[in-house]
């Protein structure tokens, strides 16, 4: 997204002209360089300053191109990792096809940045076009929390809630142990019981569906479900998913008949199907030319801006400083974990905070190291004379990031988010992340003032719109 | 103000002829006054219990497409009820509030019961909507409930006011019938079971229209058997209630109060047959009498005391506003698991701040738009328009008062929301402040008739006294339940808001209709008005087929 040289050159002429490429001695005005600032040689502090807001807009749909991409690249390599497990069922392929599931959270985890939006993957519809907010297929990608039960057998007690919201919605045993109701399985199957009861713990696609069929429940140290938290996920033995005859089990020692190991496979293998083909059309619709919601994305203007901002912002306060972070905070439960049975929490806090940097400053770093850059919201800030906003949102990002680190740190060294949020643990290092969204939260809505855009033009005539 | 505002612009003479014109034919011989209507002029000061003018039978207004003012959302899927307007997702904090809420409004909390009837609010509110019957006698009751009372409205002794038939067990392990009550299981105090297991049978009426067409209704027959810990109290009445939709609340509570009162008819001095009643309460949080405004019967004055009251009695949280557990003294057994919660005497089981999340999600909910009319145009649908006008016609709109004004809606009484904690006062909520709404409900007490009786039989019908086989049935007739609560009677109950009815089975498709569920269609629930509402129901009998269709369909598009 670099431009090219002749285009700075002649712009520069340009803003000579417009104005004057002197020190006006305002700070920010030319930056710290002074005459070698912005308005003097372009690039001493990496804004051109002639960056517009149609760049700015397509660097933001380059990036999600870039990144619903790279979860769709993992989420086959996932499905090629349980294909692996599935067939031969070691504990060196389970740990792979775990690898691959962790792995995939990567990229998806900062694709987050772009729901909140009315974008494909909260709104595209079976037709391709775009309805409204809840039409798309981000609860059949990523719902949580489970209700696990309906998936596969769940222990006596855990720390959570197994079950549906009301006891009304359970199946009869579950999925993969009930041949009555659902004599195949496959993805038409489970994609038919989501939500099954209109009750929406009964999630039975997605990252987290998987998620429970590789680790399991997270019984904590004494494997009662209801003792200590300890520092590791789920406990789910390789041997449920053996295909050797009378070796099958539904947790360590229980024997079960081989047909439940063979049917927890294929429930394995299914929905891992099905989130490559609920990625699919998300990437598709942003595929760079030619997909529907890139290029009216990118003609939206203002309005397109504001859908940056949007997901920047509703992010940031609702979905990860609220119900992410403190919600699980408050009621101290592993049920409102986002990763409970991997205890892969703190990626997740990690990843979504780093999509809203990412959105911020037009960088991403694909899952193959290439990185894209380009305009930012930062740029089109300095642009518009708001480079001290332009510059306290930047260091309200970081201050996230930070704080973020910490939580990864503390989780890869022993402190997973579930035992951070215990009373009396290390709960501060929370708190200081749900702060520090807070904050940036306040500035991302000072950039919407200042950028002249605003939120509530959202969504007036989507109908039309994409 | 004690007109009904509807007819207000015309004299008492007037208002009374155009009501027997209705139900029968006009001519008053005791007056010796012509019949022929005269409209005086100039006309009477031409406003409503609002302030506004009338709205009449055949005029529909564009913005009654806007059920809700700002707070209508455009969704009339199965996510109808459960989404949130525009105004909220459009402000981060907002937004992030509405989100939270959410999340605790369908999320478990650690410390429910120990007696209890669902996990979590989601649980009774399915798809935040209307919660269902049991499927048959033998399924236990997940989102309905029984309230209890004596013939004087007190509580049991051992079981309090509310039945609650399950033990924690049943919803924080995989084992859900551990939970369910058994004969005296708890009467030695060491064992926790729920405290019965009521049930429904369902005798068929039947009836027909004046033009000969047929109908059934079903009257539930409420049993309670196996109880845990020992009899009720003499002279034991049941309530049933099934669980209402939850959006929409956050409006009503914004109608100021006088407009409320001016509906007020105590006495039925309008002679319109219909004698609206205000339910005044003690609101818990402020200790001062106000109007009730919520729940069957307009018991509870603020939805942050609906809210805090469900937890209470029907998730076992216990909060600031009701601060005991579902144990009663004598329930031992329950008192001992209490104890073991991981929050336990003054410190509540839900925070100030989760509660205030909470309501302010139920009061921000969004208000399903209108069916029935095509923005474009601007055009309602002839069948909607002819509906309606029979709805004002037959006078249904004597107690479903269509539209209402809010006020200034405040924000929690609990303190300013933030994330991670209340701070100050809380400023008022804007989407809720002064809009102009149509929810189809005066909020006041109204008599709907019947009466009921409790017996003891055993399963083959038999008269008893006691033992594991004497169950507690209780027969009404009508819509009475025979429980007084705070000033309702057995036979009162609150005009419920419409809005949205035509969506109660798109959002839950098992749902059904009235206050325990008995009405499986609109129709029906229409048919078991009685009482004050007598004569407008043997009005909408007395309509040809198509027009009762066509006034079915209007409800259906609210």
């Amino acid at each position: 997204m670099n431009l090219k040289l002749k285009e700075i050159s002649i712009a520069l002429l340009v803003a000579c002209s417009l104005t004057a490429c002197v020190d006006d001695g305002e700070d920010g005005q030319q930056g710290i360089a002074g005459k070698d600032g912005i308005a003097g040689t372009d690039g001493a502090n990496g804004v051109s300053a002639f960056v517009t807001r149609d760049d700015v807009l397509k660097t933001n749909a380059n990036i999600a191109y870039a990144a619903y991409s790279d979860s769709l690249i993992a989420a086959q390599s996932l499905r090629s990792a349980i294909t692996t497990f599935i067939t031969v069922p070691t504990e060196i392929n389970m740990q792979a096809a775990k690898k691959a599931w962790l792995d995939a959270r990567e990229p998806y985890g900062q694709t987050e940045v772009y729901r909140f939006r009315v974008g494909p993957i909260d709104a595209l519809k079976d037709d391709g076009t775009l309805g409204e907010e809840g039409d798309g297929p981000e609860g059949k990608i990523n719902a949580w929390p489970l209700g696990e039960a309906i998936i596969d057998y769940v222990a006596v007690e855990v720390d959570g809630d197994s079950g549906p919201e009301s006891p009304a919605n359970s199946l009869t045993n579950n999925i993969i142990a009930n041949t009555t109701d659902f004599p195949t399985i496959n993805a038409m199957t489970i994609a038919n019981a989501f939500e099954y009861g209109e009750d929406e713990r009964n999630v039975t696609t997605g990252y987290h569906a998987i998620e429970f069929l590789l680790w399991g429940q997270d019984l904590n140290e004494d494997l009662s479900g209801a003792g200590d938290r300890d520092s590791s996920g789920g406990q789910r033995p390789v041997t449920d998913y053996a295909n050797t005859v009378g070796a099958c089990t539904s947790g360590a020692g229980n024997i079960v008949t081989d047909n439940i190991c063979t049917r927890r496979g294929q429930y394995l293998a299914a929905v891992a199907d099905l989130l490559i083909q609920d990625l699919e059309p998300i990437v598709k619709a942003w595929e760079p030319a030619t997909g529907t919601h890139y290029t009216s994305f990118i003609a939206g203007g203002n309005e397109s801006l504001a859908k940056v901002l949007e997901g920047m912002g509703r992010l940031s306060f609702g979905e990860l400083a609220g119900e992410r972070i403190n919600i699980a905070l408050t009621t101290d439960s592993q049920e409102d974990e986002h990763s409970c049975f991997s205890d892969n929490t703190h990626r997740d806090i990690f990843l979504n905070a780093k999509g809203v940097q990412n959105s911020y400053n037009a960088k991403y770093t694909r899952i193959d190291g290439e990185e894209i850059s380009g305009a930012s919201v930062y740029d089109l800030l300095v642009v518009g004379g708001h480079h001290e906003l332009a510059n306290t949102l930047r260091g309200s990002l970081e201050a996230t990031m930070a704080a973020a680190a910490v939580i990864d740190t503390k989780a890869k060294t022993g402190t997973p988010f579930d035992v951070l949020i215990q009373e009396g643990i290390e709960q501060a290092n929370v708190v200081a992340i749900i702060d520090a969204l807070v904050q940036q939260t306040d500035e991302i809505e000072q950039a919407i003032d200042a950028l002249g855009v605003t939120t509530s033009d959202l969504r007036q005539d989507t109908e039309e719109d994409i | 103000m004690k007109n009904k505002s509807y007819f207000s612009n015309f004299s008492p003479f007037v208002i009374s002829c155009v009501v027997s014109m209705v139900l029968t034919a006009c001519g008053d011989s005791s007056t010796g006054e012509s019949p022929v209507p005269v409209i005086p002029a100039p006309p009477a000061p031409i406003v409503d219990h609002s302030g506004l003018t009338p709205l009449d039978g055949d005029t529909l207004a564009p913005e009654e497409y806007l059920a809700g003012g700002d707070a209508t959302i455009f969704v009339s899927n199965e996510d109808a009820f459960s989404t949130r307007p525009q105004m909220i997702a459009d402000d981060f904090q907002s937004d992030g509030f509405f989100t939270s809420g959410d999340h605790l409004f369908r999320t478990p909390d650690k410390d429910i019961g120990p007696l209890l009837s669902t996990g979590s609010c989601q649980g009774c509110h399915v798809n935040d909507g209307r919660g269902n019957v049991p499927a048959s006698s033998t399924a236990p009751m997940l989102s309905m409930l029984l309230k209890l009372g004596n013939d004087s409205g007190l509580p049991d002794p051992i079981y309090g006011d509310q039945l609650q038939p399950f033990a924690v067990q049943s919803f924080t392990t995989s084992d859900f019938n551990s939970g369910i009550s058994k004969h005296d299981g708890s009467v030695n105090g060491t064992e926790l079971y729920g405290e019965a297991f009521p049930f429904i049978e369902y005798e068929t009426i039947t009836g027909s229209y004046p033009d000969g067409t047929s109908y059934e209704l079903r009257n539930p027959v409420y049993k309670v058997k196996n109880l845990s810990f020992g009899p009720f109290m003499d002279n034991i009445r049941f309530s049933a209630r099934v669980a209402p939709q939850a959006f929409g609340v956050g409006l009503l509570e914004a109608i100021p109060t006088e407009n409320i009162q001016a509906l007020v008819d105590e006495n039925d001095s309008d002679n319109d047959g219909i004698s609206g009643r205000a339910s005044m309460a003690i609101d818990v949080f402020s200790g001062e009498t106000k109007l009730g405004r919520f729940a069957y019967k307009a018991q509870n004055t603020s939805v942050l005391q609906q809210v805090a009251g469900a937890y209470g009695g029907d998730i076992g949280i216990s909060t600031s506003l009701f601060p005991s557990e579902t144990c009663t003294v004598q329930q031992i057994a329950c008192q001992m698991i209490a104890s073991l919660e991981s929050k336990v005497d003054s410190e509540h089981d839900f925070a100030d701040k989760n509660l205030a999340l909470v309501e302010f999600y139920n009061r921000t909910l969004g208000v399903p738009v209108r069916r029935g009319y095509d923005e474009n145009t601007q055009t309602w649908d002839e069948d909607i328009i002819a509906g309606r006008k029979l709805f004002f016609d037959i006078q249904c709109v004597d107690c479903h008062t269509p539209r209402h004004i809010t006020g200034e809606a405040a924000g929690s009484v609990l303190g300013g929301l933030t994330l991670t904690g209340l701070e100050g006062k809380a400023e008022p909520i804007a989407m809720l402040s002064e809009q102009t709404v149509f929810p189809y409900t005066d909020l006041l007490l109204h008599d709907m008739g019947g009466s009921c009786a409790v017996t003891r039989e055993t399963t083959t019908g038999d008269s008893c006294s006691a033992g594991a086989e004497c169950m507690y049935v209780q027969r009404c007739e009508g819509l009475a339940d025979g429980l007084i609560q705070g000033n309702a009677s057995g036979t009162e109950w609150k005009t419920p808001a419409l809005w949205g009815i035509g969506l109660v089975q798109t959002v839950n498709a098992k749902a059904s209709f009235l206050h325990d569920g008995r009405a499986r269609t609109i129709e029906e629930a229409i048919l078991w008005h009685n009482g004050e509402a007598a004569s407008r129901k043997e009005a909408f009998m007395a309509l040809s087929k198509a027009q009762r269709q066509q006034l079915i369909n209007f409800v259906k598009s609210l």
